[in-house]
């Protein structure tokens, strides 16, 4: 770009006035006084004609290339949240719930019309005859067996001890097949209990993310076996695994039911023997209950103890046979007895995944009334191995429903069991076609509902579902209509369609898909390696940008005569990053959008990927000048090999579920190596003092941070060595009334520790002693009224005010708060001046002369830009429980330190700050009482400023809660830079931009490798309560800096620049 | 540096040539490795007592994972000797001519220095001293310890065995040598110093207890992950490895 006219104009000038004051001086001093006065007031307004253009060309320059920084920033962004969307499209199985339910008086075959199968029998469409099919049992009692595999119960003689300890049920089974039968039960991954309860109970498929209308609760809301039961008046009494109340909160007669904690697997026998306990009274106590739940835990704790293959285990067995034994003992005509294992084992006892041994469970129906049946003589033996003849476990569902009279749970997929239905004799194959074709016209309805709902279109092809629903149809209108109706073909019909509805669900939702996976692993890939050659290409830039006053002058001068252009906008690295990316994805976007076109496909939104893709590539060979570029990326100081050392350790150690679970206690020793390692390398300074004042900081940032880690909200994987410290207890999720004080504690030091850290560079001057003195102060004094106000209304602590007057009265507190630190803090700091003030004293050297001081130049960045992280650090303040507000003002002293020593020990260009920042960021969000677990997030938190859930406030505050460690550490990150840089510093924004590339390098790095663990161990026994949720909040904080980094430091640091540019001139 | 053995001039001269030495900064370039007296007795102690040490731990371990503070408890004196030991036997003391004992005396000096009757007493005096700072440093290693994560009021007296065993090993060698030189143990500290073995031994146990941080929250349930047992399995590994080390391959090396 030329410079612009008037300042070509001016360089004339100037050439023409330097020429005639040399011509002027060699004539000698003959001129008169009066043109010479002149003449230099000419000099000075032409002067000053010049500066202030050339400050206006380059603040235009500056304006334009921190447009074309965020735009590269944004480009960052976009790369995140694609290769993010599309792992996470791939890898996290959702489905949506439908909140539709079964009703006894509709039957889903009424809409199908043609005559019922069955007759009609008396009380049908009631639940006491039985809704959609006779009632054939009054009571039910359901044994399950947790972890009971299917070789456990069958005969195997080769001695192993988990083998033939557990006879009965499969003697009985064979002895007397009309009384009981025993087949192998498969379940659904992911084989935990939870997951199975639902899939036993709703008879659909779980998968991690059932979108259902509230996302926090674990209680089942589609329609299911215990609800159906409910709603027929019947009573459920529940005993053993805690897994159900949570699953089913008020179902069950609550002075009936038992629970007792799930997760003790250390303990084989408390569950079992409270279960037998209180299960054999109630066995003669029929009249008070309807339905039975015994949940038995003591196998599957004996495999996660000791593995199968113990003594334990046999031991275990025989104790449930004989529990079996004694149970069939006591049911009488009217009664169901079911004893059945939700999953299997695997070799060591564990379970969770997709093996055989996992999934093959037993299952066992028991009644004194011969009612059980074989289709096939060769049926009455029970199978050898669960290879032959399994049902899947979400067939029990009809089944049940249809014994008991009730109706089928509306999102049912599975069938009737063959046994249950074909009569003592095995012939009675009316009775199953009618069974098979009710559960069948039920599975249609709920995929109709289902795929309308997502708006998933299916046409009948050869072998669909639809065309199998059609087969059977006709064959069911061609039987009704003949005279001796073939039932068994219509039996074989329509479970054919049922047997591939459910092959297409579970495509649908219980398969990974690979492909999307790795697309999203592939551009985050690329996203991250090209961040790290971006860091690496800028600490080249960076090496021009010295803070070096002559050198400043003399371009100056040069700029001012016009000889050097001041916008180096051709050659600006971001600029040519941003169009080459945008060029590579418009190009490949658009190709794949015509691809999809062309192939019909209709997926065109896979354009995306090859466009992120390609355009990650554009950047990379545009940041690519030599061979170098790679070599560059390996750290060549001390401080460098840290930085990627506590990087990459944590990334590596995400494979394991023990460094996921122990994050906290692990960043904690990552930052207190830092601090030893800053105090030891304090000693090299040359200056006591610095020495001294490097040995405090380090300590003062060890010790805060050790202090922090006193706050603790331990996850469920911790116990027991870990006491949550976080609330009043670990039982509940309100603040102690002793953690009420903290907040005050923070309002009395907090503003006078940071004025502390301005002091010493005499920056606490302009509005800082008023902004930080007192409006920052009342802010976190408010906030500490808030939580007061907020335990008074809780806690009823004054009974005679009105019922919502305290609630109202700390809402609009908050509603205060907020505004004050986020719009007035806003504002403030966007006009704020720069901390400086002007002091005139007498001259010593010259006496008679005035000199002029700037108080606070040398910190004039860093000390203004501070108001931005503290107005943000307010905000957060309030919306973090009272410990966590404590560990979030540690958190910001602990920053201020950190930049001291940055700055003391010549780090400001070091990756190893950005990386302490960030890990500080980490290490804090642990501290205000979160986990890398779903259930921590504090919900709660929305309701701090406002009556009601509004969008989008109430995400918005939820997640300022949630992150505010990442967010206080993300917009103090151009501290790093800024703190102790005079108006003079050049090139703040790229090194800025840099030290925020580091910064959002580990994030991206972490959430890479949590993605890269999570999709490699898809399969692992703990994906859905470790490796997945840590994937998520990586993914969440991933984009949640990102977000920070361009709206408040990039921005923060645009609004700083040009405030300070404005007093003291452009440097930039 | 008229008390420099000539002889021994030739390798660690090159460490203190004037482009270390910057002027001004306080000069830890000037600190020289620490040698090993030439002494047969201080000779043979010095691949003896190592070894030793190393049998002492691998003995102690059983007992060590079953219960780790009786066994810390015993083994601390034995250690303590054996550290005694080594630094009356092979090392110079605080305050003694840097050297001066090294190696063999010119010819016609007279045999004053090597390990001779005469150094015994000042000896015993320091490694006394020496002792008495190792026990006070002890809270600050302690201190550090719970800084790192350890927990801060329950394990104390493991906490505290730990930190002791990590005070004899590392540091006791280094008073022995440095005493309260502060100038020293800047060096010491900002790693400036040239690399022997009680600089050596002194890194590698501090790094080897980093290190034995490591395994701790695995969920193997393992006994020897008890507190603090990987933390002086990293320790004494450390130390051995880096003293070995530091008096062989690395000897006289500076970092940076």
């Amino acid at each position: 770009m030329p410079p612009p006219k008037p300042n070509k104009g001016k360089a004339i000038a100037a050439q023409f006035a330097a020429a005639k004051r040399a011509k002027e001086a060699k004539d000698g001093p003959k001129t008169d006084p009066e043109k010479e006065i002149r003449e230099a007031g000419e000099r000075v307004s032409l002067q000053e004609r010049q500066r202030a253009a050339l400050e206006a060309t380059r603040k235009k320059s500056y304006g334009d290339r921190w447009a074309w920084t965020v735009g590269f920033w944004t480009w960052m962004l976009c790369i995140h949240v694609l290769g993010l969307a599309y792992f996470t499209s791939g890898f996290l199985l959702t489905r949506l719930v439908l909140d539709d339910k079964s009703t006894c008086d509709s039957p889903p075959t009424l809409s199908l019309g043609g005559k019922d199968i069955l007759p009609a029998w008396e009380g049908k469409g009631t639940t006491n005859g039985g809704c959609w099919h006779p009632r054939t049992f009054e009571r039910a009692v359901v044994v399950v067996i947790d972890a009971l595999r299917y070789d456990f119960t069958v005969p195997v003689g080769d001695g192993a001890p988990y083998h033939d300890a557990f006879p009965f049920m499969y003697e009985t089974a064979a002895q007397s097949p009309a009384n009981a039968f025993l087949r192998p039960f498969i379940a659904d991954p992911p084989t935990a209990t939870l997951q199975r309860l639902k899939g036993l109970t709703t008879g659909t498929l779980p998968t991690f993310v059932d979108l259902g209308s509230s996302f926090s609760g674990t209680a089942i809301e589609e329609d299911n076996l215990l609800m159906q039961l409910r709603d027929a008046g019947r009573r459920i009494v529940h005993l053993g695994d805690d897994t159900w109340e949570s699953l089913f909160p008020g179902y069950f007669e609550g002075n009936l039911s038992r629970a007792y904690d799930s997760f003790n697997v250390w303990d084989l026998h408390t569950v079992d023997d409270g279960v037998a306990e209180h299960l054999f009274p109630l066995m003669s106590k029929t009249s008070e209950w309807d339905v039975l739940i015994g949940h038995c835990l003591g196998v599957d704790h004996a495999g996660h103890r000791y593995g199968p293959d113990h003594a334990e285990m046999a031991k275990k067995l025989r104790q449930m046979d004989a529990f079996v034994r004694d149970l069939a003992a006591t049911i009488d005509d009217k009664t169901l007895l079911v004893v059945m294992g939700d999953h299997g084992m695997d070799g060591k006892g564990d379970h969770g995944g997709e093996s055989d041994d996992e999934v093959e469970a037993a299952l066992w129906m028991y009644s004194p009334k011969p009612i059980f049946g074989r289709t096939n003589p060769e049926y009455v033996t029970p199978p050898a191995t669960a290879k032959s003849r399994p049902v899947n476990q979400i067939d029990l569902v009809p089944t049940l429903a249809l014994l008991l009279g009730i109706p089928i749970p509306f999102n049912n997929l599975g069938r009737p069991i063959e046994e249950a239905f074909a009569g003592s004799s095995g012939k009675a194959w009316n009775k199953l076609a009618a069974a098979e074709r009710t559960t069948a016209a039920g599975i249609k309805r709920y995929q109709e509902s289902y795929f309308s709902a997502r708006g998933i279109n299916h046409t009948a092809t050869p072998g669909s579902p639809e065309e199998l629903w059609g087969e059977a149809e006709s064959l069911f209108a061609k039987a009704t209509a003949s005279r001796k109706p073939d039932w068994a073909e219509v039996f074989s019909a329509f479970s054919a369609y049922q047997e591939e509805s459910l092959k297409r669900c579970k495509g649908l939702w219980a398969r990974f898909d690979l492909k999307m996976m790795g697309q999203g692993i592939a551009i985050m890939a690329a996203g991250v390696l090209a961040l790290l050659v971006y860091i690496t290409k800028a600490d080249d830039e960076d090496a021009n940008a010295i803070d070096d006053p002559e050198l400043d002058l003399a371009e100056k001068r040069l700029q001012m005569h016009g000889i050097m252009s001041s916008d180096d906008d051709a050659t600006h690295l971001e600029k040519k990053l941003v169009s080459r990316a945008l060029f590579g994805a418009l190009v490949l976007f658009g190709a794949g959008f015509v691809q999809s076109y062309v192939s019909g496909a209709g997926d065109w939104y896979r354009g995306a990927s090859s466009a992120a893709l390609a355009s990650t590539a554009m950047v990379l060979v545009t940041l690519w000048d030599s061979s170098e570029t790679l070599l560059k990326l390996v750290p060549r100081t001390v401080w460098s090999w840290m930085a990627v050392v506590f990087t990459l350790s944590q990334s590596i150690g995400f494979a394991s579920n023990s460094y996921t679970i122990w994050e906290d206690s692990i960043l904690l020793f990552f930052l207190t190596t830092f601090g030893f390692a800053t105090a030891l390398s304090s000693l090299k300074l040359p200056s006591l003092g610095d020495r001294a004042l490097g040995i405090y900081h380090s300590i003062l940032f060890v010790l805060l941070g050790r202090m922090a880690s006193f706050s603790k909200l331990c996850r469920e994987e911790q116990m027991p060595y870990c006491t949550s410290t976080y609330y009043a207890s670990a039982t509940s999720s309100t603040s102690a009334t002793w953690q009420l004080i903290l907040p005050f504690l923070v309002f009395l030091v907090l503003p006078t520790i940071v004025k502390g850290y301005l002091v010493p560079s005499r920056s606490y001057e302009g509005i800082a002693p008023v902004w930080i003195g007192y409006v920052f102060r009342a802010g976190l004094f408010f906030s500490a009224a808030y939580w007061v106000l907020d335990a008074a209304d809780s806690n009823g602590w004054i009974p005679s005010l009105p019922e919502t007057f305290l609630k109202n009265v700390s809402v609009y507190a908050a509603q205060m708060i907020l505004g004050l630190s986020l719009i007035a803090g806003t504002t403030a700091f966007v006009w704020a001046p720069p901390n400086v003030s002007v002091v005139t004293t007498a001259s010593k050297t010259l006496p008679g002369r005035a000199q002029v001081a700037i108080i606070g130049y040398g910190n004039a960045h860093g000390a203004r830009y501070l108001f931005l992280p503290l107005n943000l650090f307010s905000a957060c303040f309030l919306l973090s429980k009272p410990m966590g507000g404590a560990a979030l003002a540690l958190c910001l002293w602990q920053i201020l330190s950190l930049v001291e020593l940055l700055d003391l020990l010549a780090l400001t260009a070091s990756p190893i700050g950005p990386v302490v920042l960030a890990a500080l960021g980490t290490f804090h969000f642990f501290k205000t009482g979160h986990q890398a677990v779903l259930s921590t997030i504090q919900w709660d938190a929305a309701f701090i400023p406002l009556f009601t859930v509004r969008y989008p406030w109430s995400p918005v505050v939820v997640a300022l809660n949630t992150f505010a460690g990442q967010i206080v550490a993300a917009a103090a990150l151009p501290l790093l830079v800024l703190w102790k840089t005079s108006p003079k510093r050049k090139g703040t924004l790229d090194a800025v931009s840099r030290a925020l590339g580091v910064f959002i390098a580990y994030f991206a790095v972490e959430a890479l490798a949590t993605m890269l663990w999570a999709g490699h161990l898809r399969r692992h026994l703990m994906l859905y309560r470790i490796f997945n949720p840590r994937f998520m909040t990586a993914a969440a904080v991933l984009l949640v800096v990102d977000l920070v980094g361009i709206l408040v430091a990039l921005t923060g640091v645009r609004a700083n620049t040009v405030a300070i540019g404005d007093v003291f001139g452009w440097a930039e | 540096m008229p008390l420099v053995d000539p002889v021994t001039m030739a390798s660690p001269a090159k460490s203190t040539s004037p482009k270390d030495a910057t002027p001004g900064v306080l000069s830890p370039a000037r600190l020289l490795p620490v040698q090993i007296k030439a002494s047969p007795a201080a000779q043979a102690a010095r691949h003896a007592l190592p070894a030793l040490l190393a049998a002492v731990y691998v003995f102690r371990f059983p007992a060590l994972v079953t219960d780790p503070v009786p066994a810390m408890a015993s083994t601390l004196p034995v250690v303590a000797a054996l550290q005694v030991a080594y630094a009356i036997l092979c090392l110079p003391a605080a305050g003694s001519p840097p050297a001066a004992s090294a190696r063999k005396t010119r010819p016609g000096e007279k045999k004053k220095a090597a390990g001779g009757a005469g150094d015994a007493p000042r000896g015993i005096t320091s490694a006394l001293l020496s002792l008495l700072l190792t026990t006070l440093i002890i809270p600050l290693l302690y201190f550090a310890f719970v800084c790192f994560g350890a927990p801060a009021y329950t394990f104390v007296s493991h906490t505290t065995l730990c930190a002791a065993h990590l005070a004899v090993l590392a540091l006791f060698p280094l008073f022995y040598v440095h005493g309260v030189d502060g100038a020293a143990w800047a060096a010491v500290g900002s790693f400036h110093a040239p690399c022997d073995e009680t600089f050596g031994g002194c890194v590698g146990a501090f790094v080897g207890a980093w290190l034995g941080a490591v395994p701790i929250p695995l969920d193997w349930d393992r006994d020897w992950q008890r507190w603090p047992v990987t933390i002086l399995c990293g320790l004494y590994g450390g130390y051995l490895a880096g003293r070995v080390l530091g008096g062989t391959v690395l000897w006289g090396k500076r970092a940076a």
